[in-house]
This record gives C-alpha cells, structure tokens and sequence, in this order.
C-alpha cells in the first residue's frame, strides 16, 4: 500500500471510530468544546503513534520470533496504558494549565479500545515500523476528524429542541451513525485517483 | 441478598451510560447473533473472572481491614493485567474450540481486556463487600449487557439480512431465513452506521420505559395516598 493509500484509509475510508467503532464514547462524547476535542485528538495521535512503533517492536522482535504471539494482548494493553501514563506526566510537566483547565483525564481516554484496537489492526497486517508510525498518525487524524466533527454537531445539538428521550449520548449515537453513512462516499480508489498518486 | 444484587444488576444497570460506553466497540460484531452470543460469553467470562480474581488480590493485599489502601493507580494497572490475561486465555479457548467464531470476532475479542463494563467493574471491587455479592453484582451486570447487545444483533441481522444465524447442529446449518425480509432486506443497519443508529434508538427507548415507569410509580403512590 502506498503512503497516501495509508493516509487516507486509516484517517477517512477505514476512519477508526465510524467504520470501526472503537473509542465511540470518547470520541463522539467526552469533548466538551472545540479546544478540548483538539487536545484529545493531538494527544491520541501521538499516543497511537508511539504504540504503534512500540508494538511493532515488540511483536516483530520478541513476541513472534519466540513463539509467544498468544501474549499479544496483555502485552499491547500495557504497553498502550504506560505509554499514556507517561505521555500524560510529559504534557502535564509541559503545559499543565491547559489540561487542568480542560478537565479531561487523558490516560482514561487514552486506554479505550481506540489505541489498543489499532496496534492490533497494524500488527496483524504486517506493517513495517515507518508504516506503523504513519498508521497510528493517519488513524489519529481520523479520530481527531470525527471528534471536532462531532463536538460541533453536539453544540448545535444541544440548543435544538429535541425530544427527552432523545436527548444527549442517544442523539449523538445516532448522528454518529448518520455520519458514519456519510463517510462511506470516501472510496480509496476515486480519493487516490483524485490526488494524482 | 445475592440474588437481589443480581437482579439490580440486571435491571438498573441496562438505562445507565457505562453499559452504553461498553457496548459501544462490541456493537461491532453484533451484526450476527453467533458472534453477538460468544462475545457476549466472553465478556460475562471474563467480568465474572476477572472481579473473583481482583478480590482475591485485594484481600490478600488487605487482611484483617475493611479499608483498601491501594492507590488508584495500582488498581487501575492491576485490574489490566487481570483482564488482559483472562482475555488471553479466552482467546486461545475460542481459537481451539471454534476457529471460525475465533476469526469473525477478530481484534474485537482481544478488546474484552479494556471493555469499559469489565475494566470498570474489575477496578471497583470492594474489600468490605462479600465475595458473593461482588459476583451477583457482576453476574446481572454482565447479564444485561449480554441482553442488550444479543437483542441489537438480532435487529441487525433480522432487518438487516433478513437471516438469524445461529451455532449448526447436525443437518440444520444455523441459519434462519425470515420470510419476507431475506429479498428484501434494510441492508443499511448491517454497516457500522447501523449499529450506532440500532445504540442511539435503544438507549432512547429504555430511558422512555424507566421515565413511564417512573411517573406511574408516583402516580400510583399519589393516589394510595389519596385526596385530603
């Protein structure tokens, strides 16, 4: 596949939150507002980014060679978790107002299925380490794309009139759904196409 | 008293936001019943496991006191390598028993460890609560998330496919063909979008019956009551 292909399959095509439905209730739930969801998304990025190379070492030097692939899980689901304990001392060391002030708990958000579930897409389609950084970045991007998106329809959401019943993580499913219906207009082939590559 | 917990479990939980945000990454394979059944299994597998198995460890880790001194952190870290390693073994057990369960599931199955339900309700044990009740605790939670997502599945396929498929025995190959929609089907609610739409509704629709319930509740209190 090339690097464009990688791009946009893990950030629009194959997005990791509406095609694949993991991290749905962060990602479409827990930002509050535009700065927020920015926060969140730069954060998963990097963290993705990072677990992705990580497990790719791991798994292609250790795990598989010895033959114990079976210790993939409990292996990536720690890696994945200290990597966000630590990426969340650096950035509170770096920059400590903006995370208090945004009031999110970002290893929480971090150790959903989003991250974990895409190491696990990357291991098991055999990525070289420069593809699986480019993987966990584009897979970032895509979820940075829906969590903006979504925090903007929540915001219009939240003044409309709507039924009771309906009204906040039913509704914003169910837009969540209408905009995962939206996304399958992105074909790899005609996006591909598009760019000239 | 435990079956009293177990039944809560069930019942209270099924309208709150936690089960909703675990049932969210599972929803995903929630497109047959077969597979809504063994990730269901799985989950309620390893909730059950993983809670007996943190309460042995805080326990031991506490003898003698009600008060847990771990810090937070600890617990969190873990009650992950509890349910990773329950998870591991459920993995291989399904790759072994049924290969082909083992692969519809895909990387959904190895995403039970940080299941929001499981990770949750792992790090909430209790020393001060008896071992019993914790497990009927679980048990009716686990029972109610396997209740909501089965019946999403069996929305997804029915509607979806206009088929239910189902574990083969002998001549009868699983598969259930609904007349009528199996031409013609919504194929819509089999895609990803589906499930969220199948979630969103569901979610609307328990909030409705416990809000009705409720106002009859009062409705019938105010009028034991009756005028003064």
């Amino acid at each position: 596949m090339s690097w464009m292909g990688i791009i946009l399959t893990f950030s629009l095509v194959d997005n990791v939150i509406l095609s694949r439905l993991l991290g749905v209730s962060p990602g479409v739930c827990a930002p509050v507002d535009m700065r927020t969801a920015r926060i969140v998304g730069l954060f998963t990025a990097v963290l993705m980014a990072l677990a992705n190379l990580a497990g790719w070492a791991v798994d292609s030097l250790v795990l598989s060679p010895l033959g114990f692939a079976f210790l993939r899980t409990p292996v990536f689901v720690l890696l994945v978790a200290g990597l966000a304990f630590g990426l969340h001392a650096l950035a509170r060391a770096a920059m400590p107002r903006l995370l208090d002030a945004a009031g999110i708990s970002l290893p929480e958000i971090a150790v959903n299925c989003a991250t974990i579930g895409v190491v696990l897409i990357s291991t098991r389609a055999g990525f070289t380490a420069s593809q699986s950084v480019v993987v966990g970045l584009s897979a970032g991007l895509g979820y940075f794309i829906v969590t903006a998106l979504m925090t903007a329809i929540r915001e219009r959401l939240d003044v409309e009139q709507t039924p009771e019943a309906l009204r906040g993580f039913p509704l914003h499913l169910i837009s969540a759904g209408l905009l995962a219906y939206a996304f399958m207009a992105f074909d790899r082939t005609f996006l591909l196409r598009l760019l000239g590559s | 008293m435990n079956a009293s917990a177990t039944r809560g479990g069930v019942t209270t939980y099924n309208g709150e936001l936690a089960l909703l945000m675990s049932l969210t990454p599972a929803i995903a394979v929630a497109v047959r019943v077969i597979d809504a059944l063994w990730m269901a299994a799985g989950v309620v597998a390893v909730l059950l496991l993983s809670r007996a198995c943190m309460s042995l460890i805080v326990r031991a880790g506490n003898p003698g006191t009600q008060k847990d001194a771990s810090p937070p952190q600890g617990r969190f870290f873990s009650a992950l390598i509890v349910s990773s390693v329950l998870t591991a073994s459920f993995e291989i057990l399904l790759m072994s028993a049924d290969p082909e369960a083992s692969a519809s599931l895909g990387i959904y199955a190895p995403l039970i460890a940080v299941n929001f339900l499981v990770l949750s309700m792992t790090r909430a044990v209790d020393s001060g609560t008896s071992m019993g009740r914790e497990l009927a605790d679980a048990l009716g939670r686990g029972i109610g998330f396997a209740a909501c997502l089965i019946l999403i599945a069996i929305l997804r396929e029915v509607l979806g496919a206009g088929t239910m498929t189902l574990f083969p025995v002998g001549q009868f190959s699983g598969v259930i063909a609904v007349p009528g929609l199996i031409d013609d089907p919504a194929r819509a609610l089999g895609l990803a979008g589906g499930g969220l739409i199948c979630l969103g509704y569901l979610a609307a629709l328990v909030r409705l019956a416990r809000k009705r319930r409720l106002a009859s509740g009062t409705a019938g209190e105010s009028s034991k009551d009756g005028p003064r």
